[in-house]
């Protein structure tokens, strides 16, 4: 809400400044978002009297005149036609820089010195008027400030108005607020326009369906108007308030909607058919064009304004073309009506048609103050385009405003706010807001009996409809900033003791993990685009995903399924910045659809890791290599160490269930799958721009934390016997795994066997066969372990194994 | 030469290969010729045999004197090498070469900020929640008492999954689905997460990071609000930061408020040393860093908790806007590019 102080000063005798004024406003919820000083490139401008004005002897078409700006006289030589002897003009000296970037300076035009402007509208930046010079009022003092001299509305508060203060949508809503803040008189003067000719109800007659979508419509007729250009001071004040003057018709409105806050509309009445206006839903399947010649298709919930035969406007939000005010206009009748808030605003978004009258019924418009906005309206409208006001306003009120009737407990705004209040002060300040409000007899009931007051609040503030709204009142004067802080004592139920291990303590257990491991966290969008999930998920058309209805972009239309497209995302920028390589993790969460689900969704919280490129941030001594499998399942068996798990279980996945990925493996732990790990297909890793293989993983993050909280670690008491440690190494046939031969080896009768593991692999080339070479470990429980014992154990392996599977020594 | 002087012969030859040694593996070597049990000694001690009987014993105690000297002389040698590795080694030691690095790991600074603004919750006595991302309109609006049509909705821009069903704007919903499973008060949860908004320019990106808090029990007041959020500013920002209450609307609390912190630049002053304005608070002196309010009794009606008998504040606050402030980030994209460069800076 753009603010002129000097406009509020015509209704509260506000002394301060406008910084004042913005700081007053702001510690009372009506927060100042900056200052604008639209003419301030004028303030150097002056009034000059124009002492002489005589051809000049050189050009026809330039004066040469004598002006006087109060301490000098001055020769300017003018090219308009219509400067004159004896007329007070805006002049801007040698030295001035004119709005539009102009800078005066002496010159010499045809012979004849030249030491000023004298300007116009349009070099005032006041209008596009070029049609000559500002001429202006005869009583204007000679060497005034032009801003000064045309009562400019030079400084501008712009107002943030939260949604809940409609009635501050306007100058007169914020003087109030300034008189109850600075305990001023508000000054709104009595108007009645003058009343000519025969009675308005004679010419036109009004029918209201529904009061519940239109409590009050009202109106006047002004009959042999002149659409005019208005005086400037009016447009000049609509200008600094970012409203453009049209004419002296829809001026008016303009200026009311912005002064009073009441939406106002002017149909042409010569082109209402029937001598009737009816105000009611739209017939199905009408259409109307609108002021903006959009062709509108309107449903029966839509409130239009209609003559005997269609619709002629749309009410509260929008007139119809066909009534529109226009040049040829003589007869006017002036709409000042209320609308049901919701109902303006389902078809204001319906239609996308945010109107100054939409925006301010859907905030509340004050019922009560609407006929002294008729009144002032018409009053203004007559007196600038020369027309007459009909006697009598035409008037449906089907349902009056009723004031709610309201208790305010002294005792529950104490306790609320934390504050003790005075009973002056609580009954003051909200008979300044406007309310009526009378002392409630003591409650006997109560053993210390607390004042409390009955309060009717105002017609400008449907927002009051509680005590807790009137509590508010009391805060925000009183001022927020004055309440003590008290640190709270907050109590833990102890119902609550004992519950397991949160998801979030859990999720920061794992960032801390991944960190302390040396992986870097990453946040993606949760949304990607439809065509970047096809290259995951090989179900496209599959009802998994869950779309954005009305996303910004085409790039944000669908929430992840999995995490690999933001994590190969944020490799794709690093590698742009030249990073020779990555190890990201993420914690986030997937979104799948789900049809039991109430909110459409199931979201499972995910762990996602990319490594590529450069395995070491350093070289030396570091010995510098690609990152591989090794890398992500060293890590992976890490993360499930840390939490007291036992070692994953990586097997060869379906490559039908990951397109994307060759190797595919997926995780599980025991029988409980966790996730999938594998390598990015280069061609999907080529559209992300990685040259290096790219290894990704991702982990239901839901599934490790029940994983984890289903652990007991008890105490292993230590071996009291030194182990016999014997190595062995077969040759494996290719194809078999390390998987395979462990499981063989555990599931020799070897009692003794206390530990196998991998200390060797080595691949000589051309065979397509490895060398496996595992340390077995022998222990006995009760006593000392003799070597021949570990070496026919040993043995029984070695001669075993080749017979089970392809391997040998 | 006799057997005796083949074996004193030894120590000029033994101290002769010494003096050629350089490293202790030619030591080695030199030790098992001479004293291995196929060294230099010990062939000349498996002569002892074909000694007549009455040589043997004076035979053997020269050869062990001999024995002993060979081994006095070869340790010998070896300390000297030992010290003089040593010696080379500090001589070439240098300290500013890098070490082998682990991997340095970080955390995102969203999730630093975060996790700091919930421990000094926590610490007050505050619970962690969560909720889900994708919300219904009853738990993101309507609970809230956002009513349909109305224009508190204009003041979040929403991302629609399916009629009735929104990626939420806020984490306020958390305040709801926390009141309703403990049933009752005492409530005092901090709840954490990613929100959405159809909304994305310089200032705005379509998804951020919120934190909701909430207080409910038998008496709660605006003044405990105002300690509480005093202490998290403090706690944050500084002990010297000053805080400032501004009425305002939010549909779920009433009365509801902003709450600015002096500027973490000028220090509250505006302007600059030199006279010129902040370019953080933008002359004001002030930030906006959070709303807050106390519980609208519409809320705890639509949970069933009792507004005659409870009262409450919530509070919500922007990590992105507060992680900007702390570390002096001026781009609010660069949270969601990744740049390992931007994200190793924080740890």
């Amino acid at each position: 809400m753009l603010l002129s102080l000097n406009w509020l000063r015509e209704f509260v005798p506000f002394e301060g400044t406008a910084e004042d004024l913005g700081g007053r406003l702001t510690m009372a919820g009506l927060e100042l978002d900056g200052i604008a000083r639209p003419f301030a490139a004028l303030a150097p401008v002056v009034v000059g009297f124009v002492a002489r004005c005589g051809r000049h002897p050189q050009a026809d078409h330039l004066s040469v005149c004598r002006v006087d700006v109060g301490d000098e006289a001055l020769d300017i030589v003018c090219g308009a036609p219509n400067v004159a002897e004896g007329q007070k003009v805006a002049v801007a000296r040698v030295g001035v820089t004119l709005p539009n970037g102009m800078q005066i300076r002496k010159a010499t035009l045809r012979g004849a010195p030249s030491e000023g402007m004298i300007c116009s509208e349009a070099e005032l930046g006041l209008s596009s008027d070029h049609e000559g010079i500002l001429v202006l009022d005869p009583s204007a003092g000679i060497g005034a400030r032009l801003p000064d001299a045309l009562k400019l509305d030079d400084e501008i508060l712009d107002i943030a108005v939260t949604p809940n203060r409609g009635d501050c949508l306007s100058v007169l809503g914020l003087a109030r607020e300034t008189a109850a803040l600075c305990r001023l008189p508000l000054n709104l003067p009595r108007i009645r326009p003058e009343e000519t000719g025969s009675p308005a109800e004679l010419s036109l007659s009004l029918e209201v369906a529904d009061a519940a979508l239109c409590p009050l419509y009202q109106g006047r007729i002004i009959e042999n108007v002149v659409a005019r250009k208005s005086p400037a001071q009016l447009r000049f004040r609509l200008q600094a308030v970012g409203v453009r003057a049209i004419s002296s018709l829809v001026d008016v409105t303009n200026y009311i909607l912005m002064e009073l806050g009441q939406p106002l509309h002017a149909f042409d009445l010569d082109r209402v058919r029937g001598g009737r206006i009816i105000v009611r839903g739209a017939d199905p399947g009408e259409v109307l064009v609108t002021l903006d010649g959009q062709k509108r298709e309107l449903l029966p919930s839509d409130i239009t304004i209609r003559d005997t035969l269609a619709s002629v406007g749309l009410g509260g939000i929008m007139g119809g073309l066909d009534s529109e005010i226009t040049a040829e206009t003589r007869r006017v009748f002036l709409e000042c009506a209320i609308f049901h808030p919701s109902s303006i605003r389902r078809t204001a978004r319906r239609l996308s048609l945010n109107s100054d009258a939409a925006y301010r019924f859907e905030r509340g418009v004050d019922q009560t103050g609407a006929a002294y906005a008729l009144d002032k309206a018409a009053a203004m409208m007559a007196s600038l385009s020369g027309g007459s006001v009909r006697p009598g306003v035409l008037r449906v009120e089907l349902r009056p405003w009723k004031a709610p009737l309201l208790t305010l407990r002294k005792r529950k705004a104490e306790d609320l706010l934390g504050v003790s209040l005075d009973d002056a002060f609580c009954a003051g300040t909200l008979t300044r807001l406007g309310c009526a409000v009378a002392a409630l007899p003591a409650d006997g009931g109560e053993p210390e009996p607390g004042t409390a007051w009955e309060v009717a609040p105002p017609g400008h503030r449907p927002d009051l409809t509680r005590e807790a709204d009137l509590i508010e009142e009391l805060a925000r004067v009183y001022g927020l900033d004055r309440i003590e802080p008290v640190v709270p004592s907050i109590v833990r139920p102890l119902s609550r003791a004992g519950s397991p291990e949160s998801a979030h303590h859990f999720r920061i257990r794992v960032k801390q993990w991944a960190k302390g491991l040396g992986l870097n966290e990453t946040i993606n969008y949760s949304f990607v685009s439809h065509r970047e999930l096809d290259v995951f998920d090989p179900l496209a058309d599959a009802p998994g995903r869950i779309s954005i209805l009305n996303p910004l972009t085409d790039e944000q239309n669908v929430l992840r399924t999995l995490l690999a497209p933001g994590l190969l995302s944020a490799l794709r920028n690093n590698l742009a910045q030249g990073s020779p390589g990555a190890r990201f993790f993420e914690i986030a969460t997937a979104f799948t659809a789900d049809a039991a689900s109430v909110t459409t969704a199931r979201e499972e919280q995910r762990l996602g890791l990319l490594f590529s490129g450069a395995r070491f941030d350093a070289d030396w001594p570091q010995v510098q290599a690609d990152a591989d499998f090794q890398d992500l399942a060293g890590v992976l068996q890490h993360l499930l160490r840390a939490f007291s798990l036992p070692a994953a279980d990586l097997r060869p996945a379906d490559p039908a269930a990951y397109p994307w990925l060759a190797p595919a493996v997926t995780i599980h732990v025991g029988d409980t799958p966790l996730g999938f790990l594998g390598r990015v297909k280069p061609a999907t890793a080529d559209s992300y721009h990685a040259r290096k293989p790219v290894w990704l993983a991702e982990c239901n993050l839901d599934t490790l934390h029940g994983l984890y909280l289903a652990v007991r670690t008890a105490f292993t008491p230590l071996p009291v016997f030194p182990p016999i440690r014997r190595d062995i190494t077969f040759i494996c046939a290719p194809g078999i795994t390390h998987a395979r031969i462990l499981e063989a080896i555990t599931a020799l009768p070897l009692p003794l066997l206390a530990d196998v593991r991998l200390i060797d692999c080595f691949e000589p080339q051309g065979t397509g066969e490895r060398h496996l070479t595992y340390r077995l470990t022998f222990r006995h429980p009760e006593r000392t372990l003799k070597d021949a014992e570990a070496d026919k154990q040993r043995d029984a392996v070695a001669s075993a194994l080749p017979g089970i599977i392809a391997v040998r020594l | 030469m006799d057997l005796t002087s083949s074996l004193e012969s030894l120590i000029p030859a033994l101290e002769a290969s010494l003096r050629q040694t350089a490293s202790l593996d030619e030591l080695d070597e030199i030790q098992v010729a001479f004293l291995g049990r196929k060294g230099s000694l010990a062939r000349l001690m498996g002569c002892l045999p074909e000694l007549p009987a009455a040589e043997r014993p004076a035979f053997g105690r020269i050869a062990n004197t001999v024995k002993e000297r060979l081994t006095a002389l070869v340790e010998e040698r070896r300390r000297h090498l030992v010290e003089e590795r040593e010696q080379s080694y500090l001589a070439r030691f240098d300290p500013s070469l890098p070490g082998r690095a682990p991997w340095q790991g970080t955390l995102h600074p969203i999730t630093l900020v975060m996790e700091e603004i919930c421990d000094v919750f926590q610490a007050m006595g505050f619970e962690v929640a969560s909720g889900p991302e994708v919300e219904t309109d009853f738990y993101n609006f309507e609970a809230l008492n956002f009513p349909p049509d109305h224009p508190a909705r204009d003041m979040q821009d929403t991302l629609f999954v399916a009629e009735g069903v929104v990626l939420r704007t806020h984490t306020s919903p958390i305040q709801i689905r926390a009141m309703l499973e403990r049933a009752r008060p005492p409530v005092a949860v901090i709840a954490p997460g990613k929100v959405y908004r159809r909304d994305s320019d310089l200032t705005h990106t379509p998804m951020f990071h919120q934190i909701e808090g909430l207080l409910v029990d038998t008496r709660v007041t605006f003044a405990e609000l105002r300690g509480t959020l005093t202490m998290f500013a403090r706690q944050v920002f500084g002990s010297d930061v000053a805080v400032r209450f501004r009425p305002s609307f939010f549909p779920f609390t009433e009365p509801s408020v902003e709450v600015d912190i002096s500027c973490i630049l000028c220090a509250g002053e505006g302007q600059n040393a030199d006279g010129s304005a902040c370019r953080v608070c933008k002359g004001t002196g002030w930030l906006e860093i959070l709303g807050a309010g106390m519980v609208d009794p519409n809320v705890f009606s639509a949970v069933g908790y009792d507004p005659e008998s409870c009262s409450g504040f919530a509070f919500g606050l922007g990590v992105e806007r507060v992680a900007m402030l702390k570390y002096g980030i001026t781009d609010l994209r660069m949270f969601f590019e990744n740049d390992l460069r931007f994200l190793t800076q924080f740890a």
